[in-house]
């Protein structure tokens, strides 16, 4: 790990020389390919003014100008920051800023701001009206329906299992009791361990780094977290594998304040309309299924889980 | 709240782990911090220059940093511990620069009058720490080692981030499930603000305690 975070700084320093050059620089597995990840956000559909009614939940969007966002910088895939640029791009990061063209017209980076959120602090933060909606891997389930309105299922995914490739004795969540397993403390991984390996010895760490260290060096036989993860650590890193199929469903939602009804029937009207026009599988592709190498996945039905 | 009972004995599980990582890691600091000490006043430079340089960089660097670099950076050069292990040690080492100075803050409050007093009468620089130095040192002790005490029950909550299921991170877990993120919160900082007051008060026992001769 300290080996790679030196080469992260020196690569950081060699971008920072190398910016007054034309040449982009080579693409990264795992990240995605930002203009043609900018082009699917232009391109994605904009509202009617008759679709944001004064003093809904997206007027109040529209007026500001911007969409404040909940999320992370740190999710691989997801909503990762290039600290190089500042850019935070990935499927959720791309899906809030589709949104914020939606309702303002804005494609630019000032269209969204990102409020760094934790898993300890989303709904605290949607229910003060701090962020206007929750873009984060965040499953839906039914104790968090209770504290804040989810739009969606906007992508299913699932939890799967990572380890060491010399590792022969792991096939699956079935092997799983009895060994160190690393996962991300914040999660919904934490509770499928729970659930389908109650005996594993859980080691709850930061972020992926942090858990991708631990399997390497032998701290834990094995990680699980959601299955494009792991797909994509194991393809930038030969010393881990993934083994066995996803073992549960995890749907993520787009998370909403509960005291406002206007905003999740707004947002899941928009889910549709990029769903049908395409711009949803497109953005999938550019991010997720850079990793994942195959057809874009039909997105979930809307509503489709309890606590949607 | 039902969270909360639901889960007590999870909870309280990981509250014997905050105090076994205080417990340990406090008694490491003392250890540490009083040899450290000792270097520091000793008449040989090289010990006097090895405890400054330990405090400084000790002092000067972030809990988290050390917990990081102990638990990801040494497997890299083969030395791995266990996770509560590496944070046992970060506290204790940690700990033991600000006991370092705390317990060197002691012995400067004795006059140097004595000191040369106990050299006078024939003590060696052991027995002169010993029978005149620390005594009354050790009152004024006290209350700067309870701060410390208190800054490793605090920081124990740290350990959470490096994977040791200790009361943070078994709330942050709970939290997963239930999503009552306040509720737990403000339990386990109720359990923290105990802990911290209780060594508060034992601190001021031991106070009263040793300055009862006065």
């Amino acid at each position: 790990m300290l080996g790679a975070a030196m080469i992260g700084i020196a690569a950081l320093v060699l971008t920072g020389c190398a910016d007054s050059g034309t040449a982009p620089p080579p693409p990264v597995p795992g990240q995605a390919d930002t203009s043609g990840y900018d082009q699917i956000i232009a391109g994605s559909p904009v509202a009617d003014a008759a679709a944001i009614p004064a003093g809904s939940w997206a007027d109040k969007v529209k007026q500001r100008g911007k969409l404040i966002r909940g999320g992370t910088d740190q999710g691989a895939l997801f909503s990762l920051k290039d600290p190089a640029t500042g850019k935070v791009t990935g499927f959720d990061a791309g899906l809030a800023a589709m949104l914020a063209h939606y309702i303002t017209g804005k494609s630019d980076a000032d269209a969204v701001e990102l409020v760094i959120t934790t898993v300890d602090t989303r709904e605290t933060l949607i229910q003060n009206g701090d962020v206007d909606a929750v873009f984060a891997t965040y499953t839906i389930t039914e104790p968090r329906a209770q504290k804040v309105a989810f739009a969606g299922p906007y992508y299913q995914s699932g939890t799967s299992v990572a380890v060491r490739a010399d590792d022969t004795t792991i096939t699956g969540v079935g092997d799983l009791n009895g060994k160190n397993v690393v996962t991300q403390a914040n999660s919904t991984a934490v509770l499928a361990l729970q659930q389908f390996a109650p005996q594993a010895n859980a080691i709850l760490l930061q972020d992926d780094p942090q858990c991708l260290a631990a399997l390497q060096q032998g701290r834990a036989d094995a990680y699980v977290i959601d299955e494009s993860i792991l797909v994509s650590a194991a393809s930038r890193n030969p010393a881990i594998k993934v083994v066995g199929q996803p073992f549960t469903q995890e749907p993520y939602g787009i998370g909403l304040p509960l005291n406002d009804p206007s905003a999740k029937q707004f947002v899941n009207d928009w889910l549709q309309k990029i769903y049908a026009d395409g711009s949803w599988a497109k953005l999938w592709q550019a991010t997720v299924g850079s990793v994942v190498k195959s057809d874009p996945p039909a997105p979930p039905a809307i509503g489709s889980v309890p606590g949607s | 709240m039902g969270v909360v009972t639901d889960n007590l004995g999870f909870l309280l599980g990981g509250l014997l782990v905050t105090l076994e990582l205080t417990v340990l890691g406090f008694a490491g600091a003392l250890v540490i911090g009083t040899v450290l000490a000792v270097f520091r006043v000793s008449p040989i430079p090289p010990l006097r220059w090895v405890g400054a340089v330990y405090v400084e960089v000790l002092r000067n660097m972030p809990l988290l940093t050390l917990l990081v670099l102990v638990v990801f950076g040494l497997p890299d050069i083969g030395i791995r511990f266990s996770l509560f292990t590496s944070a046992a040690i970060c506290m204790a080492v940690f700990a033991g620069a600000f006991v370092c100075e705390a317990v060197r803050g002691g012995i400067n409050t004795v006059p140097v009058g004595q000191a040369e007093a106990a050299r006078s009468l024939g003590f060696t620089f052991t027995q002169s720490l010993r029978y005149v130095i620390l005594p009354p040192a050790f009152r004024t002790m006290v209350q700067p080692l309870v701060n410390i005490f208190i800054g490793v029950v605090l920081g124990s909550s740290l350990a959470s981030a490096v994977g040791v299921s200790e009361l943070t991170n078994r709330t942050q877990v709970l939290n997963l499930q239930s999503a009552e993120a306040v509720v737990l919160f403000l339990v386990s900082g109720a359990i923290y603000l105990v802990i911290a007051l209780l060594g508060g008060a034992a601190g001021g026992v031991l106070e009263r305690r040793v300055s009862g001769g006065r």
